[in-house]
């Protein structure tokens, strides 16, 4: 019976009750839309920087981190490339070889780091290939051997597809080295700042420019990325003289933002549910004190105090209930589209490339933080209508009969 | 049955001091059909609250039923109103959310009687208050009189020792004021019920078996007709 009243007590002001559940519903959806765009923002950022530059694994010589001396080539590059093609779990593995160059056209100049590459093996590893305006990964060349250049680094230096620009840098002994290059293509990934430092030659001709025959980078992607840490420890096993790490190690900021990422959602959780209780106390308060006669009645007939406060926390836990999953059902329909179809943010399109992010963002959410939400969401029901219950507690039955 | 001993009661809100009782002694029996009746202020409400556990004296003592209601607790209290004392109230108080039938039933709910039970005096109550062709109605959709009649049934569904009544037909036309009184009186006759009333009703007055007048906290009068 205590259900039952509790229950229908909640209908009594229609319009009060699901102003209250929308606004529950509206702060479960908010939190939870909060959430999965900022966590597929995360994820997309992260899943760029992999495919773009990052990769999964990276391997140098140990001295190279701290250098970046162009005589510290990986050791053993065949044994370790060998090694690693012939493993099932890699999808591909690129060596490069890394120059810092000045580079310079007729239209101006910049700092930029020449990526020696073969094409096909960095393909299986980066999207740079995907990113190109012609699709000329430079194959189609005539005498002077191809670069890719970004589009952001083409309107610093004011070229284009055919121009000449020229490479200088100072080679393994302190001279000076030179290169000539004809733009072939340009790309454009969804982090600006590593178009303007990055440029990409075939490997076979900066070897030749800088006669430094070998490697300072390879980088590898393996077919399942939760086994990432486990196959860089076994190449570390395998490889103790070099440096080993993975993506996590490289770019620890992309972790960082994982972890800031945590942090944001559980301020919102917060934020939410703080919400949520001054609803709910405000409500129940009121419903309290406009029943004030009608409970003073049920004090004064028998019904005991013990059963008067948990009539008032069902009816909070009620309206909760129907809160909860209605905001929980929109969420997730809502979360389910927007994955599929992407929230367009072209407008802010030049801001999000800045850090790394592509302008349709596809909004994802682990489901357990359904179940926390909606957990969440019952125990602040109850802690919130406690105050409102235990000031019905406190009527005094005969005062409110002849005063309410 | 009720025995009620030199009661003092004394409201002081920090300010002023109001004497609502002052010594009453009054005692009232098995089967009894009685008014307590007085203008306005004169302490009626008081002594019924009294009586009814629902306010505690400042002095003197309340015997029910054997029990000095002066000395249980809080929860002690409403449990004794639960199964010992039936209230009418003057703007009825039904659950605005039940039925009839479940308003009635209420109080049996909360002394967890069985179902059968439950179902058989509810209908026997509504049938005795002339409502058994309104059980489904919820309060909104009957009369003040029909309302009045719902809270007299709700008050004897507890199998109370009395019926304690305040101003039951102050807020009911003539017609319905006599309904219920003869509704009461039936009540009181058949199955001898206790019934206390505070009044200023003329109308309840000449129909009750016994007046007790009230006047500045003090009885005035006490008449057995």
């Amino acid at each position: 019976m205590i259900f039952k009243i509790a229950f229908k007590n909640i209908w009594r002001n229609k319009l009060r009750s699901w102003t209250v559940i929308i606004a529950i519903a509206l702060g479960i959806f908010g939190g939870l839309a909060v959430i999965s765009t900022a966590t597929g923002l995360s994820d997309m950022r992260q899943r760029n920087a992999i495919k773009t530059y990052v990769s999964h694994v990276q391997i140098h010589d140990s001295n190279y981190l701290k250098y970046s001396g162009l005589k510290d080539l990986i050791a053993s590059e065949e044994k370790v490339m060998s090694y690693i093609q012939e493993s099932d779990q890699v999808e591909g593995v690129s060596a490069r070889l890394r120059i810092e160059s000045f580079i310079q056209s007729a239209g101006g100049t910049s700092g930029v780091v020449l990526n020696g590459i073969d094409p096909e093996a960095e393909k299986q590893v980066t999207n740079i290939a995907e990113m190109l305006q012609e699709g000329n990964y430079l194959a189609d060349f005539k005498r002077k051997p191809p670069i890719l250049i970004s589009k952001k680094l083409s309107t610093k230096l004011n070229a284009k597809i055919k121009t000449t620009i020229q490479c200088s840098f100072t080679d393994i002994n302190g001279q000076p080295a030179t290169g000539v290059f004809k733009v072939v293509d340009i790309f454009t990934t969804s982090n600006s700042m590593y178009d303007e430092m990055n440029a990409f030659v075939r490997l076979e001709d900066l070897q030749s420019i800088s006669r430094l025959y070998g490697s300072h980078e390879i980088a590898l992607t393996l077919k399942d990325e939760e086994l990432v840490e486990q196959y860089r420890e076994e190449l570390m096993a395998k490889f103790p003289g070099l440096h080993i790490a993975s993506w996590r190690g490289i770019a620890p900021e992309l972790g960082y933002a994982d972890k800031m990422m945590d942090l944001v959602m559980t301020i919102f959780l917060v934020i939410i549910m703080l919400a949520l209780a001054f609803g709910i106390v405000n409500t129940m308060l009121m419903a309290v004190l406009e029943r004030k006669k009608e409970l003073g009645m049920l004090i004064s007939v028998g019904m005991n105090k013990r059963k008067v406060f948990w009539m008032i926390v069902w009816e909070s836990i009620f309206l909760a209930l129907i809160a909860g999953p209605l905001g929980i059902v929109t969420s997730y329909l809502a979360i389910q589209f927007f994955g599929k179809y992407g929230i367009d943010l072209s407008f802010a399109a030049a801001g999000l490339r800045s850090v790394g992010l592509e302008s349709i963002i596809y909004p994802t959410i682990d489901s357990y933080y359904y179940i926390v939400i909606s957990v969440l969401v019952i125990i602040t029901a109850i802690l919130s209508c406690i105050y409102p219950a235990l000031k019905a507690l406190k009527l005094n039955p005969a005062e409110t009969l002849r005063t309410a | 049955m009720i025995k009620v001993t030199d009661i003092h009661k004394t409201y002081d809100d920090g300010k002023v001091q109001v004497h609502a009782l002052r010594g009453v002694d009054v005692e009232i029996k098995e089967g009894e059909f009685t008014a307590i009746v007085g203008p306005s202020g004169s302490g009626k409400t008081t002594l019924l609250n009294v009586i009814g556990g629902l306010d505690t004296p400042t002095q003197g003592s309340v015997s029910v039923s054997g029990i000095d209601i002066a000395k249980l607790s809080e929860n002690e209290l409403i449990d004794f109103r639960l199964n010992h004392i039936g209230f009418v109230f003057q703007s009825y108080n039904l659950i605005p959310v039940l039925t009839a039938k479940e308003n009635v039933e209420f109080l049996m709910l909360l002394q967890k009687r069985d179902e059968a039970e439950r179902n058989e005096r509810t209908t026997k109550l509504l049938k005795a208050v002339g409502l058994e062709d309104q059980i489904n109605k919820k309060p909104n959709e009957m009369s003040g009189g029909q309302q009045q009649r719902v809270a007299v049934a709700r008050a004897l569904a507890s199998k109370p020792d009395f019926v304690l009544a305040d101003e039951p037909t102050a807020n009911l036309d003539s017609k319905s004021t006599a309904n219920l009184l003869d509704i009461m009186l039936k009540l009181n006759e058949e199955e001898n019920i206790t019934f206390v009333f505070s009044t200023h009703d003329q109308r309840v007055i000449d129909r009750a078996k016994r007046v007790i007048t009230v006047e500045d906290g003090k009885i005035l009068s006490d008449v057995t007709k």
